[in-house]
């Protein structure tokens, strides 16, 4: 019987041959990701067990990225439950500040994260994942505790929703404007319990990091997962990354899915922006073009790559920003902020006046930076702009491309990147 | 098992940092569970007044055994249980929805309180009825109007076994226990 590439791994991982939409299985975890937000409080529903050890400890990934480097005692008191654990357990994939980054991002660039198998994490946005096919979703913190006891989750097969998506994105037209569009179709409720596949050529050209956007966001449809199948572009990144062999899992050519839509990028006219607050809210940027705003961040684990921050390089290279906005520019991990300083992207920041920030999640949510006071505007890259996401319930956030982000900071206003672009 | 209480109306897309703010993520002693209660029942909801889709006297007039009947997506966003956890804390037993968004639905339920997705059901209830939940029988009441409607639910056989447990930890204590 022919199956999608979810289905397939769900099976796989349940020991079956067959799996279909809403059948309950319980699987294999290859990958459990704990961070800072929610690590202690996994650790202390894991002692509440009774369980001396973890399953395995070499499944097991940790990262402090939310509350990082840590803003106050109670912060810095979970963190060292955190270490203290990772010692006891002889968990070895810990990044500890200044080593690390945004846990989404470590899991892909590390290599954590193989074709074929299952990752669950504390955060919803481990969804980010599926882009090296794999299935990856978020869990809360009793049941990560019994992962760490048994290595098992059980899971709802998701049906798949397949997006597909035909045609060329033209710059500074970006993979974050056409996911806003996808999200506009689907609204924030449009894939409840099913799986989001991207497939089509527009996908297949564009660079893992594009793709990671799409992932990442899948969760704001609604969806259990999002996920793409394995290609050559993706096989030869994760070649420089892991040792470990890999089996390219790939959907059954006459699987079925629960619904197909399609897209063309023709009909993405102008560059996109999620008004609040609803990431679904997508409207062409013509339209708020002029909203003032008070700060513009780009970052997080859905814009924070080397590639977004060469789109925002190249249109604020040699302008300033604007005197009265906070433009905050936080890269995703430590390679890429690496990469953003042997590339000179950071003086580019610096000398238009952004400040730069250490590898965290920053401002997307109301961690520990950049948090939005009273009837606050931020224009952000970031995946969320629910009501008091960031801060002050009346404070407001727009959500999208880094170049639009970058052409706001400029203006102080909401604009429009083309502008700019073509200048450049 | 039965749950019965008295209905708080939500509206659609209650989202979990409306439920738990990130400001008290970090917030709470999670190692003493009496002090961690306390707080994370206190910290939930803080914007509650400035929303639309929740009752503006919820946080005032919620008491032990009330249950919400909300329409779509409750519990849309984060994997944070607290979002789940401050509405046990504050009294809330179960969650009736239109929809439910996944990792809610799971986060509330390995608490011990049952999150119970029927498409509609949100229109036969408004704050203040009567409701009763039979979870092995898959019936829900009106008991106000005097109406019934029945659901099935996705879930592992064992989960009506772990609410009567408690919940997922108290759930796997006990087959530890058996064993």
């Amino acid at each position: 019987m022919a199956m999608t590439l979810v289905e397939k791994i769900l099976a796989k991982k349940a020991g079956k041959k067959f799996v279909k939409p809403d059948e309950i299985v319980e699987v294999s975890v290859d990958r459990a990701m704990i961070h800072d937000a929610l690590g202690a409080h996994t650790i202390a529903k894991f002692r509440e067990l009774g369980v001396k050890k973890v399953w395995d400890p070499a499944k097991i990934v940790v990262v402090l990225d939310h509350y990082v480097p840590n803003k106050d005692i109670d912060t810095a008191k979970k963190c060292l439950n955190i270490k203290k654990f990772i010692a006891e357990q002889g968990i070895e994939n810990y990044y500890e500040v200044g080593k690390g980054g945004i846990a989404h991002q470590i899991l892909v660039e590390k290599g954590h994260v193989m074709p074929g198998t299952i990752l669950v994490g504390t955060d919803s946005h481990t969804t980010t994942s599926g882009v090296v096919g794999a299935f990856a979703t978020g869990i809360g913190v009793d049941e990560m505790a019994a992962v760490f006891k048994t290595g098992r989750l059980w899971e709802r097969v998701p049906g798949t929703i397949r997006i597909n998506v035909e045609g060329k994105l033209v710059p500074p037209i970006m993979s974050k404007d056409l996911m806003l569009v996808i999200l506009k179709r689907l609204g924030v409720s449009g894939a409840l319990f099913k799986s989001l596949q991207f497939t089509g050529t527009t996908i297949g050209q564009m660079s893992v990091a594009g793709r990671m956007v799409l992932t990442n966001m899948a969760i704001e449809s609604g969806a259990t997962n999002g996920i793409i199948e394995p290609d050559e572009r993706l096989v030869d990144f994760l070649k420089g990354r892991t040792g470990q062999p890999f089996e390219i899992v790939q959907s059954d050519r006459d699987a079925e899915y629960a619904e197909t839509l399609e897209f063309r990028t023709d009909d993405i006219k102008e560059p996109m922006v999620a008004v609040p607050p609803k990431p679904s809210n997508a409207v062409g940027v013509t339209e708020v073009e002029g909203t003032r705003i008070d700060q513009a961040f780009i970052g997080s684990c859905t814009n924070g790559r080397l590639e977004d921050l060469r789109v925002a390089a190249k249109i604020l290279k040699g302008r300033k920003v604007d005197k009265l906005t906070k433009v905050i520019v936080i890269p995703a991990s430590q390679e890429i902020l690496k990469g953003a300083l042997e590339e000179g992207l950071v003086s580019i920041f610096v000398e238009a006046g952004a400040m730069v920030g250490p590898p965290t999640c920053g401002p997307c949510m109301e961690a520990h930076m950049g948090i939005l006071g009273p009837g606050e505007v931020c224009i952000s890259t970031a995946n969320r702009n629910f009501q008091g996401r960031v801060g002050d319930v009346t404070a407001k956030i727009f959500l999208a491309s880094p170049a639009t982000v970058a052409a706001s900071a400029l203006r102080g206003k909401i604009s429009d990147p083309r502008e700019f672009f073509q200048e450049a | 098992m039965e749950l019965k209480g008295r209905v708080w109306k939500f509206g659609k897309d209650v989202d979990t940092d409306e439920l738990f703010a990130g400001r008290f993520i970090m917030g709470g002693d999670e190692t003493s569970q009496s002090q961690y209660q306390e707080f994370i029942a206190k910290s939930g909801m803080s914007d509650v007044g400035q929303r639309e889709n929740v009752p503006g006297d919820f946080l005032t007039g919620v008491a032990k055994g009330d249950i919400i009947v909300a329409e779509e997506n409750f519990g849309i966003g984060s994997s944070r249980q607290q979002a789940a956890e401050t509405l046990k804390y504050k009294g809330v037993q179960a969650v009736v929805a239109d929809s439910i968004h996944r990792i809610f639905f799971r986060n509330f339920w390995n608490l011990g309180c049952p999150a119970i997705d029927l498409p509609g059901i949100s229109m036969e209830f408004e704050t203040g009825h009567e409701i009763m939940i039979d979870l092995r029988q898959g019936i829900i009441k009106n008991i106000s109007k005097g109406r019934e409607f029945g659901f099935r639910l996705i879930i592992p056989t064992w989960f009506i076994d772990m609410v009567e447990a408690g919940g997922l930890i108290p759930y796997h204590k006990s087959l530890q226990k058996s064993k």
